[in-house]
């Protein structure tokens, strides 16, 4: 894509306003197709106003740029997550429950991101805890 | 020991002034002496560590007084996510003294103060704020909120899960101001109709607002996934490992959360408060606001650009010991300064007094925080199913003259009756059009004709709560999304509110609304700690009250003319 190597400022934000050029929906429509008459003519569904991976990118960027790492680094997950069907993420949330999963669990889920998904953040946060809640007593007993 | 005899004994003949100082409703108010044993103690506790931080191999190996080995999972996280590591051993050698001026100091820049904190340990964190007067802590609110326009949330919810009432008051709440309006339930089921009131009634209002309704974490994600709710904010977390898990999370299991939201391009802030682990059985002997600031530094090592706080629910722990209110207006700070969006509180029933009421609000009030009140009740209390405000419907004038007599912006303003009128009864329109549409429980002109003069869910006729549930469950069931709302609202004749909804579902796909502390403005334009960014330095600066807007908060219920003493101002 083209917005990789966009370097966005304070100036571009909000994107909706000052760059809508930058924007689409990961059906690939662009902010001005999101029309009423669209809407009432039934060519706009719930998946066409979903974020893109691409936007969560670039607001990363704005995110960075105010200096806020942190929340640059949610929307990297972000990013790597638009990709995981809902019912599943919310699954992945509740592995990562306290007492929810073994270290094996948590060793595939981690695999299943990196793996399935190119969700490489996402599997470092999910091992990171895995060590974390070995040292805590927070791993399920291994089936 | 106290030398005055206990008041229970009657035998005792007191003075006609005693009586009547008896009789105040402020001694209906809980007030304990301090146990930091057990961390019943605002923020000033021996049992607190000490601050410190060691780094090795670019990584924190101590901190507050605890070894690597020693961390408990809240150290863990955030030695790892929040703390800068390259900034922290040079920011911890400043005297504590020398930062709490800083924060006072306007010509000390907000970027400064924000830099430094971000090598900053919790405890150090403490010993900074411990320096503070209340009024030192409103000017360091004041220049560290991140959002340079102060903006206020609702609570709009119904004794009786009244999907009509919650559209009326949300539409109300919406002309009056409110930037963000958030309801919950007292029966669960009914949550997708009450939450469709909720989105329906904020656009009627004024388009833009955005909405959650707050429920356990996975239906909250849920309904926000399917554009039924535009936000979320009950996400909560706790200041000890043990409250935490008791909690059935982890800092990684919210962080993974936090990501999940941003992933659907769904604002959403996390939730804490000074009091929570103290209530929850297990504070670890450690101060209320050294707790909250381990949450405040959690949430920011998660990424999530905001934080509800100021003790929330647990306000009548705080509340009952000494300088609790003074620590839950520390909290703010903090969250503020941590360059967190702050939703400040001043949303839960607090105090039997009205001059006490009024004097916990000032700290977040005057200097303006992102949103004053985290639920302001935009019903009458006994309508709150948040357990009541510190702020409801019957105090709106009186906060509409404390914003004229101060001149600040508390974010609402007083609407004429005949406007408040016209919105309620279109929002309870709106509902009827789109029940019909979607095949749910009519709704009959009488309830209409009730939710545009109601007060409160007395004013309404009973619905057949049954078949509301069934209409609820339809609702999930069938798969609606608020893109399906948009065009049952556009085909029944309410364009201009379908407009609104589809724009406000149209800014997921910007992911603007995901910045720090944004919002919406009534011309759709997201304002966020970006565009919009706290300038204060001093007399002169930051946000004033002037122009066009303090013309509107002039207009109060009642005004004299000057011109003829005898006419009301309009």
């Amino acid at each position: 894509m083209t917005t990789a190597n966009t370097d966005l400022t304070a100036a571009d934000y909000p994107l909706s306003v000052n760059r809508p050029d930058l924007l689409h929906t990961p059906t690939g429509k662009t902010l001005d197709d999101l029309t009423m008459d669209a809407v009432v003519a039934g060519d706009i569904t719930a998946e066409d106003l979903r974020i893109s991976p691409d936007t969560l990118k670039l607001q990363g960027q704005l995110a960075a740029a105010a200096g806020r790492r942190q929340l640059a680094d949610n929307f990297t997950r972000a990013s790597e997550m638009t990709a995981i069907p809902d019912a599943e993420v919310l699954d992945m949330y509740n592995s990562l429950r306290p007492n929810a999963s073994s270290a094996a669990q948590l060793e595939e889920l981690a695999s299943r991101l990196e793996n399935t998904y190119s969700a490489t953040t996402c599997a470092a946060l999910v091992r990171e805890a895995a060590q974390v809640y070995a040292a805590r007593n927070l791993l399920a007993e291994e089936a | 020991m106290t030398a005055v005899e206990p008041r229970s004994d009657s035998t005792v003949r007191t003075s006609k002034r005693t009586e009547i100082l008896e009789a105040r409703p402020v001694n209906l108010d809980g007030f304990v002496e301090e146990w930091p044993e057990k961390g019943l103690v605002a923020m000033e506790s021996d049992f607190d560590p000490q601050p410190s931080v060691r780094v090795e191999d670019g990584r924190i190996v101590e901190l507050d007084g605890r070894t690597r080995d020693q961390f408990d999972f809240m150290d863990t996280f955030i030695a790892d996510h929040a703390i800068d590591v390259d900034t922290c051993e040079a920011a911890m050698a400043t005297e504590s003294v020398e930062i709490a001026r800083m924060i006072v100091d306007p010509r000390t820049s907000r970027a400064d103060v924000v830099a430094l904190g971000r090598g900053l340990t919790p405890a150090k964190i403490l010993d900074v704020v411990k320096l503070m007067n209340v009024v030192e802590i409103m000017m360091g609110i004041q220049k560290t909120r991140s959002r340079r326009t102060p903006a206020n949330q609702a609570h709009s919810t119904s004794a009786k899960d009244n999907p009509i009432q919650v559209a009326a008051d949300a539409a109300e709440g919406a002309v009056r101001g409110f930037a963000e309006l958030e309801t919950t339930l007292g029966v669960v089921r009914y949550a997708p109709l009450v939450a469709i009131g909720l989105q329906v009634g904020g656009q009627v209002g004024r388009g833009g607002t955005l909405t959650q309704c707050a429920l356990e974490e996975a239906t909250e994600l849920d309904l926000g996934m399917r554009g039924i709710t535009a936000y979320a904010e009950t996400i909560s977390i706790y200041g000890t490992e043990s409250v935490f898990v008791d909690g059935d999370d982890t800092p990684w299991s919210k962080a993974f959360l936090a990501s999940a939201y941003a992933s659907r391009g769904i604002k959403m802030r996390f939730t804490s408060g000074t009091g929570s682990e103290v209530q929850m059985g297990n504070a670890e002997g450690r101060s209320m606001l050294y707790l909250e600031i381990r949450c405040i530094l959690m949430a920011k090592g998660a990424g999530v650009q905001g934080l509800q706080n100021g003790s929330i629910s647990c306000i009548g722990v705080p509340g009952a010991v000494p300088g609790g209110i003074r620590a839950v207006a520390a909290e703010n700070l903090v969250a503020s300064w941590m360059d967190l969006e702050c939703a400040s509180g001043n949303d839960q029933s607090f105090s039997h007094s009205p001059m006490r009421r009024t004097s916990r609000l000032l700290p977040q009030m005057l200097p303006g925080t992102d949103f004053v009140c985290s639920g302001y009740s935009a019903v009458p209390n006994k309508d709150n199913m948040f357990a009541g405000s510190n702020l409801e419907t019957d105090d709106y004038d009186d906060w509409n003259v404390i914003q004229r007599d101060m001149q600040v912006d508390g974010g609402l303003r007083h609407v004429r009756e005949d406007v408040i009128l016209q919105v309620r009864n279109k929002a309870a329109r709106a509902m009827q059009a789109l029940f019909a549409e979607l095949d749910l429980p009519a709704i009959t002109d009488e309830e209409v004709e009730a939710a545009t003069y109601a007060n409160s869910s007395d004013d309404y006729p009973d619905r057949d709560v049954l078949a509301d549930l069934e209409g609820a469950r339809s609702v999930m069931d069938r798969g609606i999304t608020g893109i399906d709302l948009v065009r049952v609202l556009e085909r029944a004749g309410f364009g201009d509110v379908a407009e609104n909804y589809l724009k406000v579902l149209r800014q997921r796909v910007s992911g603007d609304l995901l910045q720090t502390a944004a919002v919406l403005d009534a011309g759709f334009v997201p304002r966020a700690a970006i565009n919009d960014a706290n300038d204060y330095a001093g007399p002169g600066t930051g946000y004033r009250l002037t122009g066009e807007r303090w013309e509107e908060l002039k207009k109060l219920r009642h005004v004299t003319s000057a011109e003829n003493p005898e006419e009301e101002v309009v």
